[in-house]
C-alpha cells in the first residue's frame, strides 16, 4: 500500500507524460474513480486504522485529489491551447472555392418594374384597378371620344373576335369602368395590364405589350399637378437628377394632350447617340381628361376635372434597364429573364 | 411629312432664326420635328465658264474649265460635259467640304491642275441629278451661292391627326409665326385671279351625287396652258419633301398640296368625256386605269369622279392615266374637293395605296381649304405655265361648313393650366393663331376659330391653343392636395398580394415569364383545349390567331425553347389571364378571364424522376397556397386533357376545383418536339385569393410531444391518402401532425404489396403524455388500419 504523496508523484508524472485527451481519461479513471481508483482505495480499509490516522489519511486523501485534479485541468488546457495553437492551418479552406448554386428562380423583370412603379404611386394615394382584357367596343373606344371613322383609330388598330368585342388597345377602359364604380370623386387610380395592337412584332414594338396608365380626378386639377405627378414618379424610378417635359400632342381622350418626354440617362439631356441627340426620351402620353369622357365615367365635368397618363411598362424596364430589344420581355429565354 | 425650311420662309420671316430654333419651336407647339437635315451650302461660289477644253492626256473623258470666281480665274476639271461657257455653275474650291461628304483637294491630273471642283444636283444634296453639272439661272461670279440657292434644312415633322392644316408649309409656317410672335406675310385665302371669258362654270358641268361623301367640289378651268417642265425652285422644292416632278400642272397641283395641305387635280379638259364631271359612287364591274399605271376593280362603296361614261379618277386617292395632262394638253380642269374622309380611308385601304392625297383627306378637311388651294394653283399655273384662268369657276357645295362659336371663361386657362396668363396674352395668342375673339359684357368671350380649324369646338382646346403658345415648360410642376373628406383605405393590389407565391416560386428555382395571350387556335385544338377558346376575327399571323384557354402550351413551349438552346431542368411558371368563352347564348358577351398560375418543370427522362417532380410540385403548390393565406386544400385523382391520365389530380380548395397538378400527356410533350417528362399545374387564382385570411398566431405548446414511425404494408392500390385519414381518425386528439414520408417495395414486402412509411407526432396540450399512453393509441390505430385496408406492420 502507497501513501498519498506517492501517489500524487506517480500521477502528476505521468499527467506530465500524456499527449492525449485519451491518455489523461485514462489517467482521471485509474486514479479518480469513485470505486476502486487509486485514491478511493488508499481508503478502502481506512476503518482498520486508529481513530487519530482516519483523519489525517483522509486528508491526505484528498489533497492528493484536488492536486491531480488540479494537474489534469491545467494538462487538459495546455493540450486544448496546444490543438488550437495550429487549426489555422490544420483545418485551413480554400476560401476561393464557390459555394453550391441556391437556384433561385427569378421574378420576371416587367413584373419587377410595374410593382415599383405601383409603389411609387401608391405612395402618392393612388389604387390599382383592374379590367377585362377583352373589351366591348364602347369602353375601348366611344367611351374615351373615339367615335368610328375618327382618324385617330388607326393609332389603335385592334384585335376584333366580333364586331363589338375586341382586345383593349389600352387600359383606358379601366378608367371609365372606374369612375363608373366609384361615382363620387376623389379618384386616383392606376390600371396596370396587357393590352393588344395590332402592329406586326420588331425590335420596338409588340402586338402585345402591357401598360400603366393613372387617373386621377378631383377639384381643380391642374396641367402643373400631372406634371409634378409625373415628375415625383419620374424622379423616384430613375432618380432625382431626371427632367419630364410636356409636348402639346392630341388624343381625343384629353384636352389639352401631350407626350411626356424624361431626359437622356446616358447624356443628361446634352444629346448622344442613344437618345438620337435629341436629349429626350419619349415616354408616354398624358393630358387633362376631356369633358366628354369624364360625363361617359358619369362624372359630372362642370364640378371635377382629371388628368391621366399612361405609358408602356416594357418602356419603362428598357430605359431603367438598357434593354434595346422588346421582344425579350416575351421571348422567354432564362438567359434573358436570369438577368434580372 | 417633309418640311422645307426654305419654303416656310415664304410665309413667315425666318431672318435670325435658324433651323434648329425653328424645330424646337415647332416641337414645343405641338409639331413634333423628329429630325432636321441641314444642307450648309454656304462655302460654295458661283462662278462662271469662261473656256471648255478637252483634257488632252487623259485616259477616261476629261473637260478643262477656265472658270471665273469674280476677283480671279481658276483652271477646274469636271467629267461632264455640260457646263458650256457662259453657264454659271457652283463651285467648291480646295479645302471646302460639300453638302454630300466630299473633301475638294487641291489636285494635279496628268499634268494639268485642278483648283476646285463644279458641283452636281447630288453633290449639294439639291436632287438625285448626278449627270451632269448643277446650271444656274442666275448668280454673279465669286458671290456665294447662297445668293442664288438658300441653305437647305428639312425637317421630318410628326403631324397629329387633328391637324391636318398643318400637313403643308402654309399650316407649320403659322404656327412657327404664332410661336416666333411674327406676323404671317400673306393671308389664308389668295386673291382669285380668273378674268378669261367664258365663264369658267359654263365650260364645265359639275354635279354630286352623293353630298355625304362630298361636300364640295371645285372645278377651275384654265385654257391654253403649255406644258414643259418646272422650274429649278419648284422641282427643288418638291424634291425635298420627296415628290417626284414631272410637268409643271402636275407639278403645281403637288406644291400646292404641299403648301396648302388640299389635294389636287389636273384633268386634260378635252378628255373628259360630255366635258362633264359626276362625283358618284362606283358602279359594280368598273375599273379605272390610274396613274400608277395599275388597273383597279372599283365596288359601290367607292367614290369615283366620272365624266359623262366612265370613272375618271377614285376620289380623294388617285387619278386616272386617261385623262391625265400630257405635253399635248392645252386645257386643264383643276379640282379641289373635299371628301369625306373616313370613305377615302377605306378606299384607300382597299386598295393599300395611301397616297399624299388620301392621307390628308382621310383626316377630314374644311371644305373653305378646297376653294384656297384652288385659287393658290390657279394663279401658279397662269404665271409658270401660261394659260387663261377662267371666270366663275363651277363650285357645288352642298354641304356649307357650319361656322364654329365658342363661349370661353378666359380664367379657365389659369384654372386648367395652373398658372397666371394674363388676359391680354391669351388673347394675343388666339390672335395670332388665327381666331377672332369678342370681349362680352360679363368678361366672357366669343371666340370663332379660323375656318381651316375644324380641331376646335370647346373651351378646353382653346385651353390648350393658349398653353402651347404661351408655353408649358412655364408650369411649374406642383402635387396636387387638399383636404379630403372621402377617400377609400389602401388595399394591396392583386399582383402584390400574389408576389407572396411568386417568392416561394423564385425559392423553389422558378422563373416566372410572361408570354403572349395570342396563340395559335390550330395548336390549343391538337392540344384539345380549343373548346372555349376565342378567334381573332382579323389575326396578323396564325400562329397568333386565337386567345389562350390554358396557360400550359405557351410553357411548354419555354421548356421546348430553352431546351433547344441548351438548357436542362427548366423551371418556369407564369401568372396571368386566360380566356374562355362563354356558352350558350351569352358567346357574344366578354369572356371569362380568370387569373391563373401555371407552372412547369422539366423533369428529367424516367418515370421515376417524373413520379418525383410531381411530389416536388405539390410541395411547390403547397408553399404558395401556404403563403398566400389560403385553407388547406385537397388532391383527388383525376383525368383532364394534357394531363397522364395516371399521373394527374385535381385540386380542390374546400368543395371548389381549383385546377390540376400532374404529369403531362405523353403526346403534349411530344406535340412540342421534346422528350421526357414534363410535371405541370395549372390553377385558378381567384377563389384563392378570396378564401385567403390573415394567418392567426398559435400560442407554443407547452409539452414535450413524442414521436413514433410506423411502416404499414398494404397492397399497391391502397392509397397513402385513405391510410392518412384512417391514422388521423384512430390518432384521436393526442395525434398531433402524421406524414407519409417513405414508400418502399422489396425483400421484405410481398409482392404486389407495399410498404408505406409514417412519421407520427403526438403531444397533449394539457400534459406530458407517458410512453404508455402513446402506445395505446398506436395499438387503435393499427387496429384500425388492420380492419380498413388489411394492413400488416413492419417493425
Ligand atoms: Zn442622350
Amino acid at each position: 500500500m502507497s501513501d498519498p504523496q506517492e501517489l500524487t508523484q506517480e500521477a502528476l508524472a505521468a499527467i506530465a507524460r500524456a499527449q492525449t485527451e485519451n491518455e489523461l481519461a485514462a489517467i482521471e479513471v485509474d486514479y479518480l474513480r469513485r470505486k476502486n481508483g487509486r485514491i478511493s482505495s488508499l481508503l478502502s480499509d481506512i476503518g482498520k486504522l486508529p481513530p487519530e490516522e482516519r483523519a489525517a489519511l483522509g486528508q491526505a486523501a484528498n489533497e492528493a485529489k484536488r492536486v491531480i485534479e488540479a494537474a489534469l485541468a491545467a494538462k487538459r488546457h495546455e493540450l486544448e491551447e496546444a490543438r488550437l495553437a495550429d487549426i489555422a492551418e490544420t483545418e485551413a479552406i480554400d476560401i476561393t472555392f464557390p459555394g453550391a448554386p441556391l437556384g433561385r428562380g427569378h421574378i420576371h423583370v416587367l413584373t419587377q418594374v410595374q410593382r415599383q412603379i405601383e409603389t411609387v404611386l401608391e405612395s402618392l394615394g393612388y389604387q390599382v384597378e383592374l379590367g377585362p382584357e377583352v373589351e366591348t367596343e364602347w369602353y375601348n373606344f366611344e367611351a374615351l371620344n373615339i367615335p368610328p371613322g375618327h382618324p385617330a383609330r388607326e393609332n389603335w388598330d385592334s384585335f376584333y373576335f366580333t364586331p363589338d368585342l375586341l382586345l383593349r388597345a389600352h387600359t383606358s377602359p379601366v378608367q371609365i369602368r372606374a369612375m363608373q364604380r366609384i361615382k363620387e370623386p376623389p379618384i386616383y387610380i392606376i390600371t396596370p395590364g396587357r393590352c393588344y395592337r395590332r402592329d406586326a412584332p420588331e425590335a420596338t414594338r409588340l402586338p402585345y405589350f402591357s401598360q400603366v396608365e393613372g387617373l386621377a380626378v378631383d377639384k381643380a386639377l391642374t396641367v402643373g399637378d400631372m406634371k409634378g405627378t409625373l415628375l415625383y414618379m419620374i424622379q423616384s424610378l430613375y432618380g432625382e437628377e431626371r427632367k419630364v417635359r410636356v409636348r402639346p400632342s392630341y388624343f381625343p381622350f384629353t384636352e389639352p394632350s401631350f407626350e411626356f418626354d424624361v431626359t437622356c440617362g446616358i447624356c443628361a439631356g446634352a444629346g448622344c447617340k442613344s437618345c438620337r441627340h435629341k436629349g429626350w426620351l419619349e415616354v408616354g402620353g398624358c393630358g387633362m381628361v376631356h369633358p366628354q369622357v369624364l360625363r361617359n365615367g358619369g362624372i359630372d365635368p362642370e364640378k371635377w376635372n382629371g388628368y391621366a397618363w399612361g405609358f408602356g411598362i416594357e418602356r419603362m424596364a428598357m430605359l431603367k434597364h438598357d434593354v434595346d430589344d422588346i421582344r425579350l420581355f416575351y421571348e422567354s429565354d432564362l438567359r434573358f429573364l436570369e438577368q434580372f | 411629312m417633309k418640311i422645307s425650311y426654305e419654303w416656310i420662309g415664304d410665309f413667315v420671316d425666318l431672318d435670325g432664326v435658324t433651323p434648329k430654333e425653328a424645330a424646337e419651336v415647332l416641337t414645343r407647339l405641338g409639331i413634333e420635328v423628329e429630325s432636321l437635315t441641314v444642307i450648309d451650302l454656304s462655302q460654295i461660289i458661283v462662278g462662271k465658264v469662261l473656256e471648255q477644253k478637252p483634257h488632252p492626256k487623259s485616259k477616261t473623258k476629261l473637260w478643262i474649265h477656265q472658270v471665273d470666281l469674280g476677283t480671279r480665274t481658276e483652271q477646274i476639271i469636271a467629267g461632264a460635259d455640260n457646263a458650256v461657257p457662259g453657264s454659271l455653275v457652283p463651285v467648291a474650291l480646295p479645302g471646302t467640304t460639300v453638302p454630300n461628304g466630299k473633301v475638294v483637294k487641291d489636285l494635279n491630273i496628268a499634268g494639268y491642275s485642278a483648283k476646285g471642283m463644279l458641283c452636281s444636283a447630288e453633290e449639294l444634296l439639291l436632287g438625285d441629278d448626278h449627270s451632269g453639272i448643277l446650271i444656274l439661272d442666275s448668280g454673279r461670279p465669286g458671290d456665294p451661292l447662297t445668293t442664288v440657292i438658300p441653305s437647305q434644312a428639312t425637317m421630318d415633322v410628326e403631324v397629329t391627326s387633328n391637324r391636318p392644316d398643318c400637313m403643308g408649309h402654309l399650316g407649320v409656317a403659322r404656327e412657327l409665326a404664332a410661336g416666333l410672335d411674327r406676323p404671317m406675310k400673306v393671308d389664308f385665302m389668295p386673291a382669285f385671279t380668273g378674268k378669261s371669258e367664258p365663264a369658267g362654270r359654263d365650260m364645265v358641268k359639275v354635279s354630286i351625287d352623293d353630298a355625304d361623301l362630298c361636300s364640295r367640289y371645285i372645278g377651275g378651268v384654265i385654257t391654253g396652258v403649255k406644258v414643259g417642265t418646272s422650274p429649278d425652285w419648284v422641282q427643288r422644292r418638291l424634291r425635298a419633301c420627296g415628290v417626284r416632278p414631272i410637268n409643271n400642272i402636275v407639278d403645281i397641283t403637288n406644291y400646292v398640296l404641299l403648301e396648302y395641305a388640299q389635294p389636287l387635280h389636273a384633268f386634260d379638259r378635252a378628255k373628259l368625256s360630255g366635258g362633264e364631271v359626276h362625283v358618284r359612287r362606283a358602279r359594280a364591274g368598273e375599273k379605272l386605269l390610274c396613274l400608277d399605271g395599275v388597273e383597279r376593280e372599283l365596288t359601290p362603296e367607292m367614290l369615283v369622279i366620272a365624266d359623262a361614261d366612265k370613272p375618271v379618277a377614285i376620289a380623294g386617292v388617285i387619278g386616272g392615266e386617261e385623262t391625265a395632262v400630257t405635253d399635248a394638253t392645252a386645257d386643264v380642269l383643276l379640282e379641289a374637293a373635299t371628301f369625306n374622309g373616313p370613305n377615302v380611308r377605306q378606299t384607300a385601304r382597299a386598295f393599300g395605296l395611301r397616297t399624299e392625297a388620301s392621307a390628308r383627306f382621310e383626316k377630314g378637311l374644311p371644305a373653305e381649304l378646297a376653294l384656297a388651294g384652288a385659287r393658290r394653283a390657279a394663279a401658279l399655273i397662269a404665271e409658270l405655265a401660261g394659260g387663261a384662268v377662267h371666270r366663275e369657276w363651277a363650285d357645288v357645295y352642298p354641304r356649307p361648313q357650319e361656322p364654329v362659336r365658342i363661349r370661353l371663361k378666359p380664367w379657365l386657362v389659369d384654372e386648367v393650366l395652373g398658372i397666371h396668363v394674363p388676359l391680354e396674352d391669351s388673347e394675343a395668342i388666339l390672335i395670332r393663331l388665327g381666331f377672332h375673339v369678342r370681349i362680352l359684357g360679363d368678361g366672357e368671350w366669343d371666340v370663332l376659330p379660323p375656318v381651316f380649324r375644324l380641331d376646335v369646338s370647346i373651351p378646353e382646346d382653346l385651353v390648350e391653343e393658349v398653353g402651347r403658345v404661351w408655353g408649358y415648360d412655364r408650369v411649374p410642376p406642383t402635387l396636387p392636395g387638399r383636404r379630403r373628406d372621402r377617400w377609400t383605405p389602401s388595399i394591396p393590389s392583386m399582383g402584390r398580394r400574389l408576389d407572396a407565391a411568386r417568392q416561394v416560386l423564385a425559392g423553389a428555382g422558378f422563373t416566372e415569364t410572361w408570354n403572349p395571350a395570342l396563340v395559335s387556335g390550330r395548336m390549343l385544338e391538337q392540344l384539345r383545349v380549343g373548346a372555349r377558346a376565342l378567334g381573332v376575327s382579323n389575326p396578323l399571323s396564325d400562329d397568333m390567331d386565337t386567345l389562350r384557354t390554358s396557360l400550359l402550351p405557351s410553357l411548354v413551349n419555354v421548356v421546348a425553347l430553352n431546351r433547344d438552346r441548351g438548357r436542362m431542368g427548366v423551371k418556369v411558371y407564369e401568372i396571368a389571364a386566360v380566356f374562355l368563352a362563354r356558352v350558350g347564348d351569352k358567346t357574344t358577351q366578354q369572356p371569362e378571364e380568370p387569373q391563373r398560375l401555371g407552372a412547369v418543370t422539366d423533369a428529367g427522362a424516367t418515370a421515376e424522376s417524373g413520379r418525383e417532380a410531381f411530389y416536388a410540385m405539390k410541395s411547390v403548390l403547397d408553399g404558395c397556397v401556404r403563403e398566400l393565406g389560403a385553407p388547406a386544400y385537397s388532391y383527388r385523382r383525376a383525368s383532364a386533357e394534357m394531363f397522364h391520365p395516371g399521373r394527374c389530380a385535381a385540386v380542390f380548395l374546400e368543395a371548389r376545383q381549383l385546377g390540376y397538378i400532374g404529369e403531362l400527356h405523353p403526346f403534349v410533350v411530344a406535340n412540342a418536339g421534346l422528350e421526357g417528362r414534363l410535371v405541370a399545374i395549372e390553377i385558378d387564382l381567384d377563389p384563392v385569393l378570396a378564401t385567403a385570411e390573415i394567418r392567426r398566431g398559435q400560442p407554443l405548446p407547452r409539452f414535450p410531444a413524442i414521436e413514433r414511425d410506423l411502416a404499414v404494408v398494404v397492397e399497391e392500390h391502397v392509397a397513402a391518402g385513405a391510410l392518412l385519414a384512417t391514422i388521423k381518425e384512430a390518432g384521436r386528439d393526442i395525434l398531433e401532425r402524421s406524414r407519409p414520408f417513405d414508400e418502399y417495395r422489396g425483400a421484405q414486402v410481398p409482392d404486389g404489396h407495399k410498404s408505406v412509411a409514417f412519421a407520427l407526432t403526438f403531444r397533449s396540450p394539457e400534459r406530458t403524455l407517458t410512453d404508455a399512453e402513446v402506445d395505446n393509441v398506436m395499438g387503435e390505430i393499427k387496429l384500425a388500419l388492420e380492419k380498413k385496408h388489411s394492413a400488416r406492420f413492419r417493425e
